[in-house]
């Protein structure tokens, strides 16, 4: 053999071995990112039911006028989720589209999977929550946003996120951590109740 | 070098490079998927090291959650686990003793209760009164004005709506009709419903569980109130005793007609009667009724691995029963 062929069948040998490992042995097993064609947020629809009642899509609900910022949140056990950031709708201008809400009347938030959460009017207006830094400890509230968020870190929202669409509160700042019992995944049906 | 020579060489290169990128697909350990309730999760993560330590090749990988969302894990999330560990007993009975349509079997059909809890009052000595309080006086010392208390949330977590019974149960015991007022129901705004019929009591909660004032703090887990206690932001916590002692915290002991720790008791607990705010989970009432505190667990039909979680159940059952410091109290 000469050293020519020798070095020709190294080189074929190491791409054959580089093609196999990329091929067969890259463990991810991540959740596929859905895309607006995906008939998971095709056929997505929420209603909002207030003095009147009207269903979205996801289209008519990225029409509205998206709010940014960054969400942190934490369950019961600890366990923290993000940081974020967060793409969504206001809750307020998604109960204005049911006729809106007003002091004292409630949110009810709830998913299919039978999961109900309902805010009142100070928190859909940002008070009211507790809030930690990133270790954990309680820190005054800054100023927060309730959003129904589409987009999470600049892609739509897999279903073990809680997409096609969650609740997330939102902060202009990055740390901000809240209580994860308010993070509703998999919304599906917004109610205002009336005082 | 001729060919002869250079190609065992390029086939054992070959066969080694291959083999580094692969090793790890290979080798994969064999995965016991569990769910716990968060009271468990110090108790439960030490068994994890001895359980692998004594099983090479087994993860254990334990999830924590309030013990209803443990049990929607495997019910209305349809996640497959092989152990399911609770803070109330009677929830696997009521939540999962039903068919699981995409095995046509019940979710469950028995469970094994292993250890109980009770509740106390946890504090560190930088709380007010900490020098004076005991387990007489503590109803003085709670409803004074400056003194202030946490509990959990009674929507998202057990021990918050065991908190209330507690104070309930505790306006008999301690000839303190007032008590629950004092502590808890004026906090709210509008303040608490409590309706008595006879010795019997209902506790009406609101949707949204944020009191009123500084007497009292409600968050969503233990561990918040712990980190809240140690901050000096309130005085006294109600907490199971395993995690007060697992934490380091001074505690008062409360009487067993009282701390939901007492089979002796449980006709008394059963006197005081929780409807939440909401219902937060379709599959779950809004009632909650008093009962003493046992742990118990279960293996899901449709778990992937049932022997080795009857090993895992079976070493956490022998566990308890030595009575491990910040473990829950063993069953008599």
């Amino acid at each position: 053999m000469t050293q020519k062929s020798f070095v020709w069948i190294m080189a074929l040998c190491t791409l054959l071995a580089a093609v196999i490992f990329f091929a067969g042995c890259i463990s991810g097993t991540n959740d596929p990112l859905p895309s607006v064609a995906d008939p998971a947020m095709q056929n997505w629809r929420l209603t909002v039911n207030g003095t009147n009642q009207v269903v979205l899509s996801m289209q008519d609900l990225q029409k509205m006028p998206p709010v940014t910022g960054h969400g942190y949140c934490v369950s019961t056990t600890g366990i923290r989720f993000g940081p974020y950031i967060c793409k969504g709708v206001d809750l307020r201008e998604i109960a204005a589209l049911a006729g809106g809400m007003n002091q004292g009347d409630r949110i009810w938030v709830s998913a299919p999977d039978g999961y109900l959460w309902v805010f009142d009017s100070d928190q859909v207006e940002g008070n009211g929550f507790v809030t930690f830094n990133e270790d954990l400890k309680e820190i005054p509230s800054p100023s927060l946003r309730v959003i129904l968020m589409y987009e999470q870190d600049g892609r739509p929202l897999t279903y073990d996120e809680g997409g096609p669409a969650r609740i997330a509160i939102i902060s202009e700042e990055p740390g901000i951590v809240t209580e994860g019992s308010a993070w509703v995944k998999w919304v599906d049906r917004i109610e205002v109740k009336k005082t | 070098m001729n060919a002869r020579n250079i190609l065992p060489v390029v086939l054992v290169l070959f066969f080694l490079l291959l083999s580094a990128g692969c090793t790890e697909s290979g080798e994969e350990p064999q995965k016991l998927k569990v769910l716990a309730a968060g009271s468990l999760l110090t108790s439960f993560s030490e068994v994890e090291k001895e359980f692998e330590a004594s099983h090479p090749g087994v993860d254990v990988e334990i999830e924590g959650h309030g013990s209803i969302q443990v049990i929607r894990q495997v019910t209305d999330l349809h996640r497959q686990f092989d152990v399911v560990a609770v803070a109330d007993e009677s929830l696997i009975p009521d939540l999962m003793y039903r068919v699981n349509e995409e095995t046509g079997k019940n979710y469950t059909d028995w469970y094994l209760p292993f250890a109980r809890n009770e509740m106390v009052l946890a504090y560190t000595g930088k709380s007010l009164y900490s020098t004076e309080i005991t387990p007489e006086n503590w109803p003085d010392i709670l409803s004074r004005p400056d003194v202030r208390v946490g509990i959990s949330n009674p929507m998202l977590d057990a021990a918050g709506y065991r908190a209330l019974m507690l104070f309930q149960l505790a306006e008999e015991e301690y000839d303190r009709p007032d008590l629950f007022e004092t502590i808890i129901g004026d906090h709210f705004s509008p303040m608490l419903n409590v309706t008595v019929s006879g010795r019997n009591s209902t506790i009406e909660l609101p949707e949204i569980m944020r009191p009123s004032g500084g007497k009292l703090a409600v968050r969503d887990g233990s561990i918040y109130l712990i980190s809240l206690l140690e901050a000096g932001g309130i005085d006294y916590a109600v907490e199971y005793r395993s995690v007060a002692d697992d934490m380091g915290l001074l505690w008062v002991p409360l009487e067993p007609s009282v701390n939901l720790g007492s089979d002796e008791y449980e006709n008394n607990y059963e006197r005081v009667r929780i409807v939440l705010g909401f219902q937060r989970f379709s599959s779950t009432g809004r009632e909650r009724i008093g009962r003493t505190i046992v742990y118990a667990m279960t293996i899901p039909t449709d778990a992937k691995n049932p022997d080795l979680a009857r090993e895992f159940i079976t070493y956490v059952n022998e566990q308890s029963r030595l009575g491990r410091p910040g473990w829950p109290a063993p069953l008599d």
